[in-house]
């Protein structure tokens, strides 16, 4: 059983056809990586998963029960949590009132909702050491954190509610060598809990590095699915920019 | 990670700054004030006396109370203009109500409290509905002056001397009750910091009992220290009491309650709090309330002290006196930073300074020249802070 199966998903606007019959699987402990060029949809299909945008057709399944996400709280709930390219970390709050944000562990209205801080900070550094993320200090506002610690915190935030599914927008765009070494061992230990991994990159080097299954769009439609060690980078090339199209369909 | 090496790459101009920009923000304001306080006492020794501070606590009560309701708009990163005159027109409804229609003094204080959140409450909603902050209280602020006309009897003026009213600002708490409340607030305080140690401990958290003694021996020394100046003269000062509540609520429910993370967050960023599922509009009307709540408290403090209202009530310098009072306190324009201390440090730093020069016999003019440079150094070092670099163009 997959944790998460998209049949059949089309999506248009208006007269453009932004995504058509997509079929997807993500299995348990894996990373598929989602790659095209831009406009291939692979932004379509995030929002699609995570809730922001509805499918015009096409069914979505989350541990093979069918699942309507209509609002990314919805998404949440039936178990996918997504980390946009921007994080959406407010940066003059600490590392754990962002972990938290939206959702602090917090007393009764007689005490005017007081947070229960010491619940949070424990649950905090027991989710940041299961990724492995270090920090300094929890006090510190994530603004004078470095990118891969943002990036850590912020794939650390979706973990709070102990998600199914991960979905990274472009997890590695905007990251030093080292950062970006860091940030794709911690994909590897997300998949390392067993949750299903849907990484979005431009850069070859990492989908080769990290991903299970690589999944290519182009103009709305997949157009090819390749499993790990069964291509060469130039075959995604072709995929992607559509140089020969029977490259390495299966 | 590269984290060692660029903290040993740094001047230590900048770790300093870097420092600062993480809530240590009162520092410097405690500084500048130190710096101003040995000024003024060097040039005469009557300017440290317990008569004189207890004057200068009372001459800022009304410019702190409204400068705590600016920090929670300023904390949204929106902008008021308008709770100054506001102030005039709420303490004009209380004194109308109390002294000329003879309601009794808390139903009027109430009826002007409620007057002023729902005067905010209206900029609020224009405001979340689009339009720029400083727009709407700009113009609230014109309109307000034009409501100060309508509220107040024909004559323009009500006298509160002699009345109840009045008492508000005059009442003086004895010496022995006020060392009760300050006993009783220490060991408030003490207790919850105590609580809080026990619940860290509960989830083994790394802690010590430093974490209880140290504050709770610095409110000791603040309360203790506040009461034996202030009542040398005749006993607590009412207002004082008003500002030292309405700072411990705030305090509370900035920094200890999931409304602060949520006030903070907003200011911060946001659309990320938008995405977090913080109902942002709903907190930037919170924050307005709060203000138009402060607005009014701080008129009829004003209105008390000063024996009356009248059309020039909440005019002059106060609104730009309470604005800069809590940017120089270190509450940042641009929303998310600052505390609600700022509001009480700003306030302290701006009378001071007033009150030398008054002191001092110097003339109107260096007052402004030196009020006007502390409030443009002190954005100054907001934006130094903020940008983490002491020159323009760079990030750290």
């Amino acid at each position: 059983m997959s944790l998460l199966e998209l049949t059949n998903i089309s999506k248009h606007f208006g007269g453009v056809r932004a995504l058509h019959d997509i079929d997807m699987t993500v299995d348990q402990g894996e990373v598929v990586a989602l790659i095209g060029d831009n406009g291939a949809g692979k932004s379509t299909l995030v929002k699609i998963v995570s809730g922001v945008e509805s499918p015009d057709s096409g069914e979505i399944r989350v541990r093979g029960e069918s699942a309507r996400l209509v609002s990314p709280r919805a998404a949440a709930e039936a178990g996918i949590r997504t980390v946009f390219q921007d994080l959406s970390l407010c940066d003059n709050l600490d590392a754990v009132q962002n972990l938290f944000l939206g959702q602090e562990r917090s007393g009764s209205v007689l005490t005017g909702r007081r947070i229960r801080r010491h619940v949070m900070e424990e649950q905090a550094q027991r989710i940041l050491e299961s990724l492995s993320v270090k920090l300094r200090s929890l006090h510190t506002p994530v603004v004078a954190l470095s990118g891969g610690q943002r990036q850590g915190i912020a794939i650390c935030r979706a973990l709070i509610s102990d998600p199914a599914v991960v979905i990274l927008d472009e997890p590695t765009a905007a990251l030093g060598v080292s950062q970006r070494g860091e940030v794709l061992d911690l994909i590897g230990r997300l998949r390392e809990q067993g949750r299903g991994v849907v990484v979005i990159s431009h850069d070859m080097k990492d989908v080769r590095h990290i991903a299970d299954r690589v999944v290519v769009l182009r103009l709305g439609t997949k157009v090819a699915e390749f499993r790990r060690g069964e291509y060469t980078p130039s075959d995604l090339v072709s995929a992607m920019t559509g140089a020969h199209e029977e490259g390495g369909d299966l | 990670m590269s984290v060692a090496t660029e903290t040993a790459a740094r001047t230590p101009a900048s770790r300093v700054i870097e420092l600062a920009g993480r809530g240590h923000r009162s520092i410097p304001v405690l500084v500048v004030l130190a710096i101003i306080w040995a000024v003024f006492y060097s040039q005469s020794s009557a300017y440290l006396s317990f008569r004189n501070i207890t004057n200068l606590t009372l001459q800022i009560a009304t410019t702190a109370i409204l400068a705590l309701g600016v920090v929670f708009v300023l904390l949204v990163g929106e902008i008021d203009l308008s709770s100054a005159v506001l102030s005039g027109v709420c303490a004009a409804i209380a004194a109308g109500l109390a002294v000329n229609s003879g309601l009794p003094l808390p139903v009027a204080i109430a009826v002007a409290i409620a007057s002023g959140m729902a005067i905010t409450l209206i900029e609020a909603l224009v405001i979340t509905f689009g339009v720029p902050s400083l727009i709407v209280t700009l113009g609230g602020m014109v309109i307000l002056q034009g409501l100060i006309l309508v509220v107040l009897p024909p004559e323009f003026t009500v006298s509160v001397a002699g009345t109840s009213f009045a008492k508000i600002a005059s009442t003086a708490v004895p010496a022995g009750t006020s060392y009760v409340l300050a006993a009783l607030g220490t060991l408030a305080f003490a207790l919850y910091k105590a609580y809080q140690y026990r619940e860290r401990l509960s989830t083994g958290a790394r802690t010590s009992p430093v974490s209880v003694v140290v504050p709770a021996a610095l409110v000791a020394a603040v309360l203790f220290g506040g009461v034996y100046i202030l009542t040398r003269q005749r006993g607590l000062p009412m207002p004082v009491l008003i500002v030292a509540v309405m700072l411990l609520i705030a305090w509370y429910f900035t920094t200890q309650t999931r409304y602060g993370i949520h006030l903070y967050a907003v200011g911060g960023d946001r659309e990320a709090a938008q995405r977090a599922g913080i109902p942002v509009r709903r907190m930037v009307v919170y924050s307005f309330l709060i203000l138009g709540a402060c607005a009014a408290v701080a008129g009829m403090v004003d209105a008390s002290r000063q024996l009356g209202v009248s059309v020039t009530s909440g005019a002059g310098p106060l609104m730009l006196n309470a604005i800069a009072a809590a940017v120089v306190g270190g509450t940042s324009l641009f929303g998310g930073r600052g505390s609600i201390w700022s509001a009480i440090l700003g306030a302290l730093v701006i009378g001071s300074i007033s009150n030398g020069v008054q002191l001092l016999g110097l003339t109107t003019e260096v007052q402004y020249f030196a009020t006007g440079s502390v409030l443009i150094i002190a954005v100054a070092v907001d934006v130094v802070l903020t940008r983490g670099s002491l020159w323009p163009g760079r990030r750290s």
